[in-house]
């Protein structure tokens, strides 16, 4: 079995509106699985469908192999985006009631949180109580509740939001140590920089619907297509009046002293030696190179170009 | 553990070893008391206002007759009605007529402030026994005083219910004291549903508040969540009941004996035994039949065994209601008015406790007793009164039956409620809600 979870055709309507609309994913197993999307799109209908915590009105949502049921929830760990703790109730017997609702027994979770706690040094927490900690500390005790159980599939919903970089390093490391154990991580995220570090696959949801799904890598190559960066040291207007034939669109990312940086995309067909030799012979060129686009980049577009066509 | 029994374990627990829980545990019983006795007490220490009246008593029979009392002088005067209206060392003027013995309504009381009805009522009274006195002096009876002394008697009635199997009747309870004791259980139980039902409600929105919830429902169904909180909440009001009705029996085992003077007790147990005979009785037959009904201990693990079942079918039922409207709303200002859906039947209950109390044999409170939403309070202010057990039996069976639809159609609603966020829903969206997958 190589995709963990299997989103076939899944719709969501509730009054008035459409959370999902026939919406198609794989999450293969043992990678990291990015979820994005503007605020509002479906991201979190989709994760509480994944959790069990609703049903779709239609469509199916397969988990190993088989159809999602409420004992799979056991396999899942959900770190969701807003997050909150009892806020009376002490720090280790908090953690232990989650471990517990996830099916570990009063023993294991006892011996498990105790190796978390140790890792993350925040054992002198455990008689504390959550109000007594702060934002950043609570959310790593939240981390641990999530992964605690082991689970096969994670979910984390801005895991590294509210944490200091060092922190948010730490949770990443750990995040993908996880992964290197074999758990598969979806991960829903604004943060398009950790999306590039972190996620082999993702799936972008706009308007309800999924509009671009694929390999990161494969995904910024395809975007990334007759898309170079190139600096010159002359004039623009002249490089551009040699070259503009060739090129689809330019923009200028940046001038430094007479130094200036451009985004071109050629035309199809047109080959780098082509853009070259025509560059050269109108200005001095300092630099040229393929350019692919950041997630931010492929983000941005895609749904500026989805909702130009679907206005 | 199943994971609902590791939800009700943390909500119990979280509120059982709470100091306000144990607080307040000890705490409503001595307050209960000392409120109970608080009118006594004041009573006791009070001495109430004496009323001074000028007596005008044209009949020349009566006023010789008006005895003072502790509240009341009355003080006959000579002078003109007008006169003596002018005299504001009265607090009132008197006038009886001149032919009070055919026309004993011919009398006026004049008051210089506002009128007083226990003085009233004993100027009537004692006006009364004068003009009887008067027309019985009439039939010219010899040793009419001594006759009258004899005639005069103190009415206590010593009531028994008849058994209809062994024949043996069993000693009953005065329908003053049924009534105190079903007011008494009555509002308990109001209480308790309107304090741990609110309880539950309040629970859910802080939950949804610090966004808990969407951890504990990735783990848990969301009914079973909602589930085992009523469950815990619940169990936690039992506990209280459980220990207030051990507290009453160490108190009447131990600390009635103790504070009853001993002639009570002993005609206590002559009670107890069978042999008790009202006319020969030192006491006060009402107290002694009291006492000894409730130093059984039988008797109170009984009606604490019945307020129980009427707890957890009252508090299932109402506490639904308050999670159906926590899931709904964001905070305790938006659930004000959408709470009146639940505390309306409690108060509506409690509100005709007393006229149910009235008369607890009559149809209408029979069947007051057996409708659902009321009949937790109203059949608890009526169990005192010794009714049949099948109507306790049949309402018991109703108000179950109505519990379970009022859980699952509240878990319907909770479902969907604890997602919402920012809009605040009406009653008609809340039932709309019910019905989605």
């Amino acid at each position: 079995m190589q995709n963990i979870l299997e989103i076939e055709n899944v719709s969501k309507h509730y009054a008035g509106h459409t959370a999902l609309d026939d919406v198609s994913l794989n999450v293969p197993r043992g990678k990291v699985y990015g979820l994005l999307g503007p605020n509002g799109a479906g991201k979190t209908t989709l994760i509480r469908i994944i959790n069990h915590i609703t049903a779709p009105d239609a469509g199916r949502v397969m988990f190993n192999g088989h159809q999602l049921t409420q004992n799979d929830v056991a396999h899942i760990g959900y770190l969701p985006e807003e997050r909150g703790l009892y806020k009376k109730m002490k720090v280790g017997e908090q953690a232990l009631f989650f471990a517990r609702l996830k099916g570990l027994s009063n023993r294991d979770a006892q011996i498990r949180l105790k190796q978390w706690f140790d890792k993350f040094g925040i054992s002198s927490w455990w008689n504390k109580k959550v109000e007594e900690l702060s934002k950043g500390m609570a959310q790593k005790v939240q981390f641990i509740i999530t992964v605690l159980h082991e689970p096969e599939l994670l979910i984390f919903d801005e895991p590294f939001s509210g944490f200091d970089p060092i922190n948010a390093n730490l949770l990443k490391n750990e995040i993908l140590a996880l992964r290197d154990k074999g758990a598969t991580v979806i991960f829903s995220t604004h943060n398009m920089s950790s999306v590039e570090a972190v996620c082999d696959n993702i799936t972008l949801i706009n308007a309800s619907r999924n509009i671009l799904t694929g390999n990161v890598a494969e995904i910024r190559e395809q975007m990334g297509a007759n898309r170079y960066r190139m600096a010159v040291t002359d004039s623009v207007s002249n490089l551009l009046a040699g070259i503009d034939p060739l090129l689809a669109e330019h923009k200028i990312e940046k001038t430094e002293g007479d130094t200036t940086t451009l985004i071109i995309r050629a035309n199809p067909g047109v080959t780098r030696r082509e853009i070259l030799r025509a560059a050269n012979e109108s200005a001095d060129v300092t630099l040229f190179a393929p350019a692919l686009p950041s997630m931010d980049e492929v983000f941005i577009t895609t749904v500026e170009n989805f909702n130009r066509e679907n206005k | 553990m199943s994971k609902i029994g590791i939800i009700i374990s943390r909500e119990y627990k979280e509120r059982v070893t709470k100091k306000s829980f144990i607080i307040t545990t000890i705490l409503i019983p001595i307050l209960m008391i000392g409120l109970s006795m608080l009118p006594a007490l004041i009573m006791m220490f009070h001495e109430g206002d004496t009323y001074t009246y000028a007596v005008i008593d044209r009949s020349g029979i009566i006023q010789p007759q008006l005895t003072d009392t502790s509240t009341l002088k009355f003080v006959a005067i000579e002078d003109s009605l007008s006169e003596a209206k002018q005299n504001k060392d009265y607090d009132g003027v008197l006038v009886i007529g001149r032919d009070i013995l055919t026309n004993p309504s011919d009398v006026t009381l004049l008051n210089h402030s506002a009128s007083n009805m226990d003085g009233e009522m004993e100027i009537r009274s004692q006006i009364k026994k004068a003009v009887e006195d008067e027309r019985l002096k009439s039939y010219n009876l010899s040793n009419l005083s001594e006759i009258l002394d004899e005639v005069r008697a103190e009415v206590n009635i010593t009531t028994y219910r008849i058994d209809d199997n062994d024949g043996e009747d069993s000693s009953a309870l005065p329908s003053e004291v049924s009534f105190a004791i079903g007011l008494f259980v009555a509002f308990l139980l109001y209480m308790f549903l309107v304090i741990y039902g609110q309880m539950v409600m309040t629970s859910i929105i802080e939950e949804k508040n610090n966004r808990v919830l969407e951890i504990i429902v990735s783990s848990v169904k969301p009914e079973q969540l909602m589930l085992g909180k009523i469950v815990g909440i619940g169990l936690v009001a039992v506990t209280q009941i459980a220990i207030w009705a051990v507290l009453i029996c160490i108190g009447v085992l131990i600390i009635l004996p103790g504070i009853m003077p001993a002639e009570v007790m002993a005609e206590v147990s002559t009670f107890n035994s069978g042999q008790f005979d009202a006319s020969t009785a030192v006491n006060d037959p009402y107290l002694i039949s009291t006492v000894a009904q409730l130093s059984e201990i039988g008797y109170i693990m009984e009606l604490f065994g019945y307020l129980t079942l009427f707890l957890v079918g009252g508090f299932f039922l109402y506490a639904s209601i308050f999670a159906a409207i926590g899931s709904a709303v964001d905070n305790i200002q938006d659930a004000s008015q959408l709470q009146l859906v639940a505390l309306a039947p409690i108060i509506l209950s409690i509100a005709l406790a007393t006229m149910v109390g009235s008369d607890p044999g009559s149809s209408l409170s029979t069947w007051l007793s057996m409708i659902p939403f009321v009949s937790p309070i109203l059949m608890m202010m009526r169990i005192p009164f010794d009714i049949p057990f099948w109507q306790i039996a049949t309402s018991l069976i109703l108000l179950y039956a109505t519990f379970f639809f009022m859980v699952w159609f509240a878990a319907k609603v909770y479902r969907v409620g604890i997602f919402m966020y920012g809009k605040k829903p009406s009653l008609k969206e809340l039932i709309k809600w019910a019905s989605y997958k």
